[in-house]
């Protein structure tokens, strides 16, 4: 049934994509300015000899003796001493470049006149990659700062929402946590450890083509995401190009305060340049996803056992009113209720499609795509994508003048239950045997649940749905002219609009009919807009000095965020088809509707010197200013310096060390300031209270705090071996955040619990990243890589003076982690009462945290990732492992011998009340405070340790000669599977986010191919 | 030449436009939904709605509310009125066995949020006043009322809290540099505090005879009079309660006794005295949390306890008017607020002083002067009502202790489920003790006062905790 139904949707899907294809195909090329693709050029119909010429450079040089060959011919010819070559070709001709120590580079004239390539070198390719360090780019092997990044190639087929979901176990120093399997969840994402000791001052900053998004997830919505929406969902992943992730102060310091937790530069694919026959790119894939964990459980019978055995430790008998699952409910019935639950099947399916090309001085890529998945709950819920976007490139005759044009638009609509976090705990809990969900004619059963203490839980999920669009543009000019020699002056204007409507339709029809009609149906409408622009005009000299050269950068930045939000609801529709209508409620009621300003302005310098290349200094010096300070704490000034050394290019080490091809030490300091807190927070005001005409203070006022300080150290040593075949990094960091903002705590007899406040708290995120990429075998044929990279992290609360005074006390610990877990120590079963007991510390005969004595931590303690990618003639195999190292706890399951649930864990050590060390069944009181101690007690961590096989990817490359046959240049199949495989010793529900009550990440397998045309 | 000129001028007006960039720009409006506090208090209009934001902010507000970390609620599960219907609830079943914890338990917190509420309100009223001292520009009529209004409103809120908890820190400004540390000041304090600003509030309030807007949550000072009468009679000043409630009640224009028990509970009825409405919830929900709380459907938490309904007559018309009983659970609970689930649609609000109360008042502090007849005219007032047999025709040579004791007794079942008339009577005549060590078997002499919240202990460590915890 399902596969049939499955085939069908794919059936439904693929066939109107393809259709869209070649329909969105045709007007394209017909307009193009560039001619066309494929085999036969309606505009270059002589197949004659015609003179192309071109230069060939490296990155930043020509590249002299550059071997010159027309595919399957003798001829051919070398580039001169500028690296310029000429050459007679046919418009059907194909070139291979190839230079010894650089990648063969093979591509189709199409009739160009001009043809600029550029090669890159092979041997010291890691090294060579430019790497995007924000307003600058520096090659890998020269940068002074810590910067790790994924290209687009990586992500662009993964079947996921959320491009962060891809830095899952890439980047050292980068711990990525999907919480939640629900496409376009928020996943938490941390860079080099939590440095605020507030939960909201930790988001890194994102930067999407020089445009700041603002990163905090998009909450109010339904609840059933448990840390909001992702900003960067409507995202296209196939239109990005890299992310780089700049982690260290050298790196960080060019964005000052808004990159105080690290900095996701994402930028998206451009033209491939001038002078480019238009190409084509398009993919498509479809598959099938579901939740990757289930918790195993009891059956009836065993679920019964324990009942029962609770009635007779209590002396009970059971009666009607109390034991109704006894008595009432089929005592042979079965329902797994995670299946029925969470247990669908997803369908996914994408389709992508791309345009570039480009004439000697503009450049374009015009891209759109299309997602759309279903989810693994019951009832109509899914998730869509729309997207497009526009690169366009422009240069003067005289490349004096630079034009970048971005613009990236994206639509995604979420449709998922309206607020019903309980549904995963509700799948835990129910009795095995609890009644049916429908009725016999298909309708919702709710005469069996009517004394139970549940109520039908699906009707819940049908009758309480919403849906959640969001709409994104990004779009940024980049405008640089070259004054005059060394001296370029840029900007970079950008804009962005993040709107997400929300709509929560909750219809009486999910209570009991019973009480239904005295209930409403109510409809809730939250929009939640965030826009943001930015100018930034820099001035860029470079100059030769003596053996070096010196960079330097002066720049500024204006910045502007507003946060609108409007939350109206409404009540009393007379049907619930009028529920979209909001006009035609009986009562409306506007919970929120305000608009938050946020200014920022900063003026920055960066001075790089570079002597010989083996010398490298880069200093950053800036002033922060944010609107988030009282009149007089607005501006700080902060900095960064970095150095590295080539120490592989001295003759010494050359002679000595013959092994190392490549080996730097690198380090960097720097201090910059966080101003991650709510806005206003310093100006002494009233608010609107909820009640007509009324005004109330909202906080307490302090106009006096300031910038939050982060100072970071880092050490780094990056070697290469066998012709920089094996690369190693190895870094070693510091970061001390101190002079915290944070509500310092009040007694609540000042009216308020806390009031925003420096505290002179210190926390110290310290760790080890290692990074090793092997090229481990490189003949014609085969090839293999391997990229490993691991991250020691270890985060400390290095000092918080009278932290017994302030609301913290039971939150952190000095000395330890900010993940900690306080938790009593477990003392075993009581023999004379049967129950869990936990140590009374201080033996006051209360339970409270000052017996809660042991400290666990419930961080990572380590976690990577081993990716591997081997090649062999079109085939193409890569699998990525993601590790973590940590405890966490396990999902609460409620007291044994009450009408809920157990694990078939329990139920084994439990061995029909045989074990002593198992609670007995029991309902009483003492039990159940029992119970509930023993899950705050050491008892209720757990290694969650866990291997996953994140990614897998199989793709298998057409012959391109056949192809080119039907109009292809190139044609890919390919298989992905995410989280196929899961190696833990846990067995709670989600091993990434322990204990919480969310559906794992979902195992997808797709299947799609990708084309160039 | 002319070009490089040409580019130098460029090139420095760039870098003007750099470094030009000022600190100005990070300066930012307020945003449409704050109004700095300053200028809250230049004009009488905006002046007035921080007032008339703390009349909201009282049904908002966890103490005062009437929902469940309510005086209400919380102190109504104190004395031998409620019972708890789960012999496992962690959260009112400390409260109705007088086990309170200071710290991290469910009815912990709920103390937590009485207290800290209540505070909150202070801080309300002590930030009014602050603003309105220091105002140049307001009308002084406009000034003198919302300082009454505020005083009142501050007084009413300690006497609830050095009742529950004794000795509590006296807050009378809104610097939280001093008020983190502040520590507990005597309950004798605390209440002359009380009287001297509910004196000073009846001064302010002297034009102030009729309700703003005929809205009964407007305070006059009919309501400070009504209100310090009880302080009066708690502080066993015969003379004053008896001397305010009588003007109270002799307002007959204004107030007076209903007839159908019904209406009493019905927004601006003639009973009430002071009112919190429902509007100022803000939302469409506009039952009172009363009504909602002690709606007695299957899932709710406590009863009545079925002595305290036994001890109702058959005929009293309290019992079928102002008691519910659910079939499907066999329990009884409170019926005095109708309203349970509306929406939009005022008709209730919550009361939290009426007239009958004040002939109580009166009745006592008369008796206790031993003003017999005219103790048992007041108590007749209200059990004429009930529809109960006249203490004036069946005994009318009553003594004092003995009138004193169907006072106390009309008390319990004329103002159940209100305020916590009961716990608080209990207290004041010294009879907790007496009463309740036999139906509670957990019962200690020191449980007459809440527990201060370990939460604002932990927080400053200035503040003690009362005896027995």
């Amino acid at each position: 049934m399902k596969n049939n139904h499955v085939n069908t949707c794919i059936r439904k899907i693929a066939i109107p994509i393809f259709i869209l294809a070649y329909s969105f195909y045709l007007p394209l090329f017909a307009h193009s300015p560039m001619g066309t693709l494929g085999i036969s050029p309606p505009y270059e119909p002589i197949q004659q000899d015609y003179l192309i010429q071109g230069i060939v450079t490296d990155i930043d040089s020509p590249l002299p003796g550059v071997n010159i060959l027309i595919k399957g011919t003798a001829r051919g010819t070398l580039s001169d001493m500028e690296g310029a070559y000429g050459l007679r070709v046919s418009s059907t001709d194909t070139l291979v470049f190839s230079y010894v120590g650089y990648r063969t580079l093979t591509i189709a004239v199409h009739g160009l006149k001009k043809l600029d390539v550029i090669l890159q070198s092979e041997a010291t390719q890691l090294q060579e990659v430019e790497v995007n360090a924000g307003y600058y780019t520096v090659k890998d092997k020269e940068r002074t700062g810590s910067i790790s990044k994924i290209n687009g190639k990586e992500i662009e087929l993964q079947p996921i929402v959320s491009p962060l979901e891809a830095l899952q176990g890439r980047m050292a120093g980068v711990e990525v946590i999907q919480q939640n399997g629900i496409p376009g969840s928020a996943p938490i994402i941390r860079i080099r450890g939590q440095n605020s000791l507030r939960s909201e001052g930790n988001y890194p900053l994102y930067i999407i083509d020089g445009v700041p998004i603002i990163s905090t997830p998009v909450t109010g919505g339904s609840n059933m995401f448990s840390n909001g929406i992702d900003p960067l969902s409507s995202l296209n992943l196939a239109n990005i190009e890299s992310i780089e992730v700049l982690k260290d102060a050298d790196a960080t310091a060019i964005y000052g305060s808004r990159g105080a937790n690290g900095v996701v530069l994402i930028t998206t694919k451009k033209g491939k340049g001038y002078n480019r026959k238009t190409e084509l790119e398009a993919h498509l894939y479809s598959g099938l996803g579901t939740v990757s964990n289930k918790m195993d459980l009891v059956n009836t019978q065993q679920y019964i056992s324990i009942r029962k055995a609770a009635l007779e430790n209590d002396g009970r008998e059971p009666n009607e009113i109390a034991d109704y699952d006894l008595l009432l409910w089929n005592q042979n019935g079965y329902t797994d209720w995670q299946e029925v639950l969470f247990g669908g099947t997803s369908t996914i399916s994408d389709f992508n499609v791309s345009a570039s090309g480009g004439n000697s001085t503009t450049s374009f890529r015009l891209g759109g795509s299309f997602h759309n998945e279903g989810t693994v709950f019951p009832g109509d819920n899914g998730y869509q994508k729309v997207t497009g976007g526009l690169q366009l490139n422009h240069t003067s005759e005289d490349k004096r003048l630079n034009l970048d044009f971005t613009l990236n638009y994206g639509v995604d609509r979420i449709d998922v239950m309206a607020n019903s976090s309980n549904l995963i705990r509700t799948a835990i809990s129910l009795p095995p045997n609890a009644p049916h969900v429908y009725n016999e004619d298909g309708s919702l059963n709710w005469e069996d649940w009517t004394y139970s203490a549940w109520d039908n839980p699906l009707a819940a999920v049908l009758h309480r749905t919403s849906t959640d669009q969001g709409n994104s543009i990004i779009a940024n000019l980049g405008l640089s002219i070259h004054l005059f020699k060394g001296l370029t002056f840029r900007t970079n204007m950008g804009y962005t609009n993040l709107q997400r409507d929300y709509k929560a339709l909750l219809s009486k029809d999910q209570y009991s009919p019973e009480i239904r009609e005295g209930a409403n149906h109510i409809a809730v409408v939250t929009q939640r807009n965030r826009s943001s622009w930015i100018l930034e005009p820099q001035l860029v000299y470079t100059k030769k000095i003596g053996k070096g050269t010196l960079d330097g950068l002066l720049g500024s930045t204006f910045q502007q965020n507003e946060n609108k939000n409007l939350n109206v609801s409404g009540a009393g529709f007379v049907t619930e088809s009028l529920m979209g209508d909001l006009s035609a409620a009986k009562a409306i009621s506007v919970d929120n509707n305000d608009q938050i300003k946020y200014k920022y302005n900063a003026i920055f310098a960066r001075l790089g010197y570079n002597f010989e290349h083996k010398y490298f200094i880069n200093l950053t010096g800036r002033r922060d200013g944010s609107s988030r300070f009282g009149p007089n704490k607005r501006f700080a000034n902060f900095w960064a310096i970095g150095g590295s050394w080539i120490f592989s290019e001295e003759n010494f080490i050359k002679k000595h060390l013959p092994f190392l091809s490549f080996g730097k030490l690198r380090g960097s300091y720097g201090i910059t300031g966080n101003d991650q807190i709510a806005d206003y927070g310093y100006l002494d005001a009233y608010e609107a209270t909820p009640g007509p005409n009324g005004l109330y203070p909202t906080q307490l006022t302090n106009p006096d705090y300031s910038w939050e300080e982060n100072k970071k150290l880092e050490a780094a040593i990056e070697l290469g071996f066998i012709e920089d075949r094996i690369n190693l990094g190895l870094s070693w960091y510091r970061n001390r955040s101190s002079n915290q903002l944070v509500g310092f705590p009040l007694p609540t007899i000042t009216g308020f619990s806390s009031v925003q406040a420096n505290l002179p708290a210190t926390v110290q995120n310290m760790g080890w990243e290692i990074e090793l990429t092997s090229l481990n075998v490189n003949s014609n044929n085969f090839r293999w890589q391997t990229f490993f990279n691991l991250t020691v992290p270890n985060n400390k609360l290095l000092n918080f003076p009278n932290i017994d005074l302030t609301s913290y006390a039971n939150t952190y610990r000095v000395g330890y982690p900010l993940n900690i877990s306080l938790l009593y120590q477990y003392e075993g079963v009581d023999p004379e009462t049967g129950l869990y007991r936990v140590m009374d510390v201080n033996e006051d005969g209360r339970y409270d945290y000052e017996d809660r004595t042991v400290i666990k931590n419930t961080g990572s303690r380590y976690f990577g990732g081993l990716n591997n990618n081997l090649t062999y003639k079109g085939l193409e195999f890569q699998f990525l492992l993601q590790f973590v190292k940590h405890e966490g706890y396990m999902n609460y399951m409620g007291l044994p011998g009450q009408k809920n649930t157990q694990t078939a864990d329990f139920y084994k050590a439990w061995q029909n009340g045989n074990n002593p060390n198992i609670q007995k069944a029991s309902e009483t009181y003492n039990a159940s405070i029992a119970h509930s101690l023993f899950f705050l007690s050491e008892q209720s961590l757990a290694d969650a340790s866990f291997i996953r096989l994140k990614t897998l990817g199989l793709s298998y490359a057409l012959p391109e000669v056949p192809l080119q046959k039907i109009g292809l240049r190139s044609c890919k199949l390919f298989l992905q599977g995410q989280n196929l495989i899961t190696l833990t010793g846990y067995n709670g529900f989600n091993v990434e986010f322990p204990g919480g009550n969310n559906i794992p990440a979902l195992r997808t397998v797709t299947l799609g191919a990708q084309f160039n045309f | 030449m002319k070009t490089k000129k040409y580019r130098i001028l460029l090139l420095s007006l760039l870098c003007c436009l750099l470094i030009l960039s000022c600190e100005d720009f990070v300066e930012i409006d307020p945003p449409n939904f704050k109004i700095v506090s300053q200028t809250v208090f230049e004009n009488d209009e905006t002046a007035i709605s921080a007032v008339t934001g703390i009349y909201n902010e009282l049904i908002n507000s966890d103490f005062s509310n009437g929902y469940i970390s309510s005086i209400t609620v919380l102190a109504g599960m104190s004395p031998d009125i409620f019972e708890i219907r789960s012999e496992t609830d962690n959260r009112y079943g400390p409260f109705q066995q007088n086990q309170i914890s200071p710290a991290e338990s469910p009815d912990a917190s709920a103390n937590y949020n009485l207290w800290s509420s209540a505070y909150g309100i202070i801080y309300m009223a002590n930030s009014v006043l602050e603003g309105l001292e220091h105002s140049t520009t307001i009308t002084d009529d406009i000034r003198e009322m919302l300082m009454g209004q505020a005083l009142f409103i501050r007084s009413f809120t300690y006497f609830y809290l050095t009742n529950l908890y004794g000795d509590v820190p006296l807050v009378l400004t809104t610097d939280f540099h001093q008020n983190a540390s502040a520590s507990r000041n005597a309950s004798s304090e605390v209440l002359e505090q009380i009287v001297n600003d509910l004196n000073l509030a009846l001064t302010r309030l002297e034009g102030t005879d009729a309700y703003k807007d005929s809205e009964r949550f407007n305070v006059n000072r009919y309501v400070v009079l009504a209100f310090t009468a009880r302080v009066y009679l708690y502080q066993q000043n015969w003379q004053k309660a008896s001397e305010l409630s009588s003007q109270v009640i002799s307002q007959t224009s204004m107030y007076e006794i209903l007839e159908d028990l019904d209406q009493v509970f019905l927004a601006n009825s003639r009973e009430a005295i002071w009112q919190l409405s429902p509007i100022g919830k803000g939302n469409i929900l506009t039952y009172t949390w009363e009504g909602y709380v002690f709606r007695g459907n299957n899932s709710s938490p406590f009863k009545l306890s079925d002595d305290f309904v036994a001890s109702l007559q058959e005929k009293d018309k309290r019992r079928t008017h102002w008691i519910g009983y659910n079939s499907s659970k066999n329990f009884f609970y409170p019926h005095k607020y109708k309203d349970k689930m509306s929406i939009n649609h005022i008709t209730e609000y919550s009361m939290v002083l009426r007239l009958s109360e004040q002939y109580l008042i009166r009745a006592e502090a008369n008796a206790q002067q031993g003003k017999i007849s005219e103790g048992i005219a007041d108590l007749d007032k209200i059990r004429q009502r009930a529809n109960l047999d006249l203490i004036a025709d069946t005994n009318p040579g009553i003594g004092k202790e003995e009138l004193l004791n169907a006072i106390m007794a009309e008390r319990k079942l004329e103002l159940f489920s209100e305020w916590g008339h009961r716990w608080f009577d209990l207290k004041r005549t010294g009879k907790a003790s007496e009463v309740l060590a036999s139906i509670k078997p957990l019962w200690q002499d020191t449980d007459v006062l809440f527990p201060i919240p370990g939460e604002d202990r932990a927080k400053n460590s200035n503040l003690s905790q009362n005896d027995g915890y």
